[in-house]
Order: structure tokens, then sequence, then C-alpha cells
């Protein structure tokens, strides 16, 4: 191999090492430092001593605050493909003018900050709260609203892309063999929609779970998400079972994202959408 | 019988435009109310809380701040991720979808524990400031709460990813054949890099920076944490003046602010966009 080529391969390998250290690292060193809990209350690195202690004494608040995540966001998952199914396929479908607009409604959430959101859905819910006596903010519902909101265009998103390629032709083939409407939709039409459903929904799943600046404004003192209580107690201070317990969450959904990956392949998800 | 699909989308479209309608409606009402303390707000619409925000140097300091810090992580984001989607995009190996999956999969991650990982790999004790002190680049440990780069490094997590799954995108459509042309006629690497790639990719590449900058913009839970009180940022303050202050006019004044700044960059890179497609940038 001539010179030049392993000098280009040398800065290229240099390139990929200092980009992944720098996405990878704080996840990994999170991980690392979960097992090296002591009376002190920082971080010392290399890890001095290997224990599990971080991980027994993690305070019930963080599973309180798991569980809340977790409904939210399957709740958030499932309301945002039931919108997003027929929403996608009215859009691609359907014989009207104006699709472009229509999308662009549909996927308006992702172009308005978080914490506009925030401030947003808090004063709307307490105009509501004014007119009705009943508050959303801090509640199972207020949260779902606002991750259903922020989390529909990513479901939308990915249908739409699919449908678009999608071969009208196969349908057709279905309904002239004999097939009802309704069997041709289950039997040709979702299996082909599927995977980018896959993805869609882990997308709303995974949106509505690591979601902070929203929450932060619709947290209640006794009701919070998973990210907002960990937000909650780094601004006031540090203590290792933080670490223990984001360690536990992201392996979780670190294995939940390859499952998926691995069960619909990455096409689906190898896509251009900042995610907050 | 033809199928009516456009029937469908007539429960989605009212629930989806109802939670927007609703949301944005109250708040930029409110906007237009004087404050009367507790979160109350007058009858009166007039323009007193945006008057209030060109007027008052430390909004105004607000605002400047943000555009600042998300230029800054928009151009080292730029830095960083074009030239890895450049070499993902070329490499001829599996190791590229390998990559390309981690890169996806971190996105999952929370920001919250990445922010986490940061202050502590940045902390007095961390891995950063031992290699530091090693190397002797810096005498004492250096902190990064509270200051500038801490909270622009913090931005970077935010669209990092995404950029170099746009720009690997934006890579693979430049034909491979087209820089071996000019390798052939005795370009080096680099004048192939920046006379024939960049051009090529330049209006996929302004597309993402005003993406990444519009992310920016709105980046809160990482400059809030990272930046711990000092780094008063337009997200930072908006958070602040609702749930501290409770003045939810100016709260609303302000994201109005927010939102209308980063509508007017994403029309912006609609347009740069849609000329692109009728070939009309170079």
């Amino acid at each position: 191999m001539p010179a030049f080529k392993i000098g280009r391969r040398i800065g290229s390998l240099a390139v990929l090492v200092v980009a992944y250290v720098f996405l990878l690292g704080p996840i990994v060193f999170v991980m690392v430092a979960s097992f090296d809990y002591g009376s002190r209350a920082y971080v010392v690195f290399p890890p001095e001593t290997f224990t599990l202690d971080s991980y027994r004494n993690i305070p019930g608040r963080y599973w309180n605050a798991l569980w809340v995540s977790i409904i939210v966001a399957c709740t958030c998952s499932l309301v945002a493909c039931l919108i997003g199914i027929p929403a996608a396929l009215g859009i691609v479908r359907g014989n009207m003018r104006g699709k472009g607009l229509l999308l662009a409604l549909f996927r308006a959430p992702l172009q308005i900050p978080g914490v506009v959101s925030g401030v947003a859905f808090l004063q709307a819910y307490y105009m509501i709260g004014g007119l009705t006596g009943w508050y959303a903010n801090g509640s199972f519902v207020g949260f779902a609203l606002a991750h259903i909101f922020a989390a529909t265009p990513y479901v939308v998103g990915t249908l739409v892309s699919v449908l678009q390629r999608f071969d009208g032709a196969l349908e057709e083939a279905a309904l002239t063999l004999g097939a009802s409407r309704f069997a041709t939709f289950r039997q040709v039409t979702l299996p082909v929609l599927r995977p980018a459903l896959f993805a869609g929904a882990l997308y709303a799943f995974m949106i509505s779970f690591g979601e902070v600046p929203m929450s932060v404004f619709l947290a209640g003192s006794s009701y919070v998400t998973f990210p907002v209580e960990v937000f909650n107690t780094m601004l006031v201070d540090f203590e290792p079972t933080v670490l223990a317990v984001s360690t536990l969450v992201t392996l979780a959904s670190l294995a939940l994202v390859v499952v998926v990956q691995y069960a619909v392949g990455l096409g689906s998800f190898v896509k251009t959408e900042p995610i907050d | 019988m033809k199928a009516r699909w456009e029937y469908l989308l007539i429960p989605p479209l009212i629930f989806s435009s109802l939670l927007l309608v609703v949301s944005q409606f109250v708040f930029l009402q409110g906007s237009f109310r004087r404050d009367l303390g507790i979160g109350r707000l007058g009858h009166e619409l007039g323009l007193f809380n945006y008057a209030q925000v060109l007027a008052d140097p430390y909004y105004l300091e607000t605002l400047k701040l943000s555009l600042f810090v998300s230029v800054s992580a928009t151009v080292l984001t730029l830095l960083l991720a074009f030239p890895v989607a450049y070499v993902i995009a070329r490499m001829r190996s599996r190791w590229a979808m390998v990559l390309l999956a981690a890169v996806v999969t971190s996105s999952f991650v929370t920001i919250v524990v990445k922010v986490l990982g940061i202050i502590l790999i940045f902390s007095n004790n961390g891995p950063f400031n031992k290699l530091m002190m090693w190397i002797g680049l810096v005498a004492e440990p250096i902190s990064i709460i509270g200051s500038l780069s801490g909270v622009v490094i913090g931005l970077m997590y935010y669209s990092f990813g995404f950029a170099v799954l746009l720009f690997y995108s934006v890579v693979v459509t430049v034909p491979r054949s087209v820089e071996e042309a000019a390798e052939v006629h005795g370009a080096s690497r680099f004048q192939v890099f920046v006379q024939v790639v960049l051009p090529l990719a330049m209006p996929g590449i302004v597309a993402g920076a005003l993406m990444i900058f519009n992310v920016s913009m709105g980046g809160f839970s990482s400059t809030a944490l990272i930046g711990a009180g000092k780094v008063l940022t337009l997200p930072v303050v908006i958070q602040r003046t609702m749930l501290l202050e409770t003045s939810f006019g100016m709260a609303a004044a302000l994201a109005a602010v927010l939102l209308v700044s980063v509508l007017l960059i994403n029309l912006v890179s609609v347009a740069i966009a849609v000329r692109s497609q009728k070939g009309l940038v170079v």
C-alpha cells in the first residue's frame, strides 16, 4: 500500500475515534462510574473500587418516576400511532389539494422548541383549570397530551415516507383476486407498513421517555417523569445512586432500540430529524 | 367504488389541530397581557411585554448569548460531523452500518444521562482534567460548570447524531466517480474535498447547519444543567420567568420571540432546499 494511502487511513481513523469518543464517552463513563460508589460526593477516574452499593441504594423516588415515564411513554406511543396511521394514509392516498400544507401541519410540533411547548401547554392547562376546576399539570393526562403532541410528527413522518414509495399495484392485485378491502389492508398494506410503524412507535416511545423541556413545566411535586427527576436531582446536588439508575435505564433503552432495529432493519431508522 | 382515503384524515386532523391551536393560542394571547404577579394576567391587551424585551438590557443580553452559543455549537458540530459522515459514506466495509447504528442508538439515550456523563468527564478529578494536567496543558483543573464552553459542548450533543446521519445521506449522493475523476487529473486529496465534495454537498450542509442552529437555540436541559444558573440563554430564562418568577405574560412573550426566530430560520432553510432542488444554489 502506498504511503499516502496509509496516511489517509490514519486520518480517517483519527476522525472516527474523536467523534465516537465524543458521542459515546459520556454514556460509557456514567456506566463505569456507577460501580465506584464511595462516601465521596464526586467521581474519581480511573475507578478506585468496584462495588454495587449504588445499585442497592437506589431511592424509591426513581422507581416511581420510572413507572410514570413508562406508562406515559407507552400511552404516547400507542396514541401517536393511532393518530399517525390514518393521518399518513389520508395524506398520501387522499384525493385532495394542499397535501403539502397538511403534512406541514402534522409536522409543525417539530419546529416548536420544547421550552415554548412547555410554556404553551402549562398556560393552556391553567386556563382549562380556571374554567373547569381540573388542572392537567402534574398528572398523567398532562404529560401524555404534551408528549403525544411532540411525538406524532415522527410517526407521521416515517409512515408517509414509506407509503410514498409503496406500490399501489400490490393492493390492486389483491382486490382483483377477490380479497375484501379490509382483508387487503390487513394482509397487504399493514405488513408493508410494519417496519415503519415499529420504527415510528419506538421513536414516539423514546421521545416521550427522554423528554425534559416540556415535562419540566408540567411536572407536579409528586408526579414526575424519570428524566425530570434526574434533572431535578442534578440541579440540587450529586449523589452516586443517580449513576446506577441512569445506567440501568440506559442499558434497558439501548437493548430495546437494538432489538427493534434488528427486528425491522436499520433502514427504517436512519433518518434526519433532530431529537430534543 | 373508489376508496376515499381522505376521510381517514378527519379524526387525526381534529386531534392534532386542537393540541396545536389551543396550546399556541393560549400562550400567544397571554404574551399580550400584563403580569399582575403570581401567575395572574391583566385583561388589557398590548405590546408591553415585547417592549420590555427590547428595552431591557437583561433580555437583550440573553438573546445575544443564545445566538452566540448556538452559532458556536453549529460551527463545531459541522466541523466534527461532516468529516465523520464523509469517512463513513466512503468506507467500503460492513463497519459503516455498525457505525451508523451506533449513532442512531446513542441518539435514543436521554440527554440528561449524557449531560451527567459530560459533567463527570470534565469534573476536577475526571479523565479530561487528569489528561490535561498529565500533558501539562493546564496546571489547575478547569471546570466547565457555569462556563460558555461547557454550554456549547452540551448543545453539540443535541444535534451531533442527526447531523452525522443527515450529512451521510448528503455525501452518498455525491458519486465516488466524480472524486476519482478529479484525482486522476492530479487533484490532491484536500483539493478533491474542498473543490469537489464540499461544493456538491453545499445545499445539504447549509440546510443541516440551519437545523443544527435551530435545535441549539431551543436547547434547554443541557444548558440549564451545565450553565448552572450562570449561562442564561433564552430557553433557560423562559423557564425561570415562568416557574420561578411566575410571570406568565413575560414568559409567553419570550417564548414567542424564540418561536418566531426559530420559524424564520426554518423558512429560510425550506427556501434554500426548494431552490437547491431547482438547481439554483451553487
